[in-house]
């Protein structure tokens, strides 16, 4: 009876166990996703990145105008689109 | 997707990628060390060790495919399998890949522990406390925000908590129930090969 008792109480701690278990892999799971948001805007705020988003944004102006450039017709076939492009890179380039 | 959203993607899942991996190396530790109570069993620190060590895997392959995937960052696939073969930060870079490698192969083979056996899987297990310095050094290296006071304080509890679990570890010696009956058979072996 004794023993019985014993394995009935070792068995129901086990069961608690793992449910703890499964309780704290889930809350970690969704702590880490959370945490993946929140460092995300942490480092947002901190490290915004706008000099490495303009810095892309001009390198891409320029790589585009220097195509129209190369290509020379389409400076004169479409006026509105290579003068504004055209002046991005004659200022850039003086 | 936005390539800025991308990047504070990989941020994030960095830091939490780096809490994780030193829980699973802190777990690791004190599973060694048997460290259990009646309301915790020895098993449940296996088990969330065991657990928290396959998320670790997922969430640094999203630090990683949010890194690779960025358009701004052309690092390229090859970066995340080759290690030393990104054009940029390509030491620090590198570190990153060694250290993913070396998890995904501890994590692997305790997969397939049944099939590689113990000695084999133990050996690998070893390259845990290769991979958390590694990955550690590559957050300094690489990371953006290293230096930034945020992760900065992050990183230095993910290092004190590890760092004390190691001296508990060398202070606490080998916690095997095993180990007395051990020592003095071989003691009595010893004395009758002396003889």
């Amino acid at each position: 009876m004794g023993i019985e008792d014993t394995t009935q109480e070792r068995v129901r701690a086990r069961d608690a166990a793992m449910r703890l278990l499964n309780r704290l892999t889930t809350g970690a799971a969704v702590s880490a996703l959370v945490a993946v948001g929140f460092f995300a805007a942490v480092s947002a705020h901190t490290i915004p990145g706008t000099a490495s988003s303009s810095t892309a944004s001009t390198t891409t102006a320029s790589s585009s105008s220097a195509s129209t450039t190369s290509s020379g017709l389409q400076s004169s076939t479409t006026p509105v689109t290579s003068s504004s492009s055209s002046g991005v890179v004659v200022s850039g380039g003086s | 997707m936005d390539s800025t959203l991308l990047w504070y993607t990989t941020r994030g899942a960095g830091a939490v990628s780096l809490v994780l991996l030193s829980a699973v190396v802190v777990l690791g530790i004190l599973s060694v060390l048997r460290v259990q109570s009646t309301a915790w069993p020895g098993f449940l620190t296996i088990g969330l060790h065991r657990n928290l060590a396959l998320m670790t895997v997922v969430f640094l392959a999203l630090h990683i495919v949010t890194a690779v995937v960025d358009p701004f960052t052309h690092l390229g696939w090859l970066t995340a399998v080759l290690p030393f073969s990104s054009y940029y930060r390509t030491f620090w870079l590198g570190l990153g890949t060694v250290a993913f490698e070396l998890l995904l192969a501890v994590v692997l083979t305790s997969l397939a522990r049944g099939f590689i056996g113990q000695v084999g899987w133990r050996l690998v297990h070893w390259l845990s406390y290769a991979s958390w310095p590694i990955a550690v050094l590559h957050g300094f290296g690489t990371g953006t925000d290293a230096w930034s006071a945020w992760l900065f304080a992050l990183q230095a509890v993910c290092i004190v908590a590890v760092l004390a679990a190691i001296g508990y570890r060398v202070v606490a010696g080998s916690r095997d129930p095993l180990a007395a009956a051990r020592s003095s058979f071989q003691a009595g072996v010893d004395r009758r090969e002396a003889r």
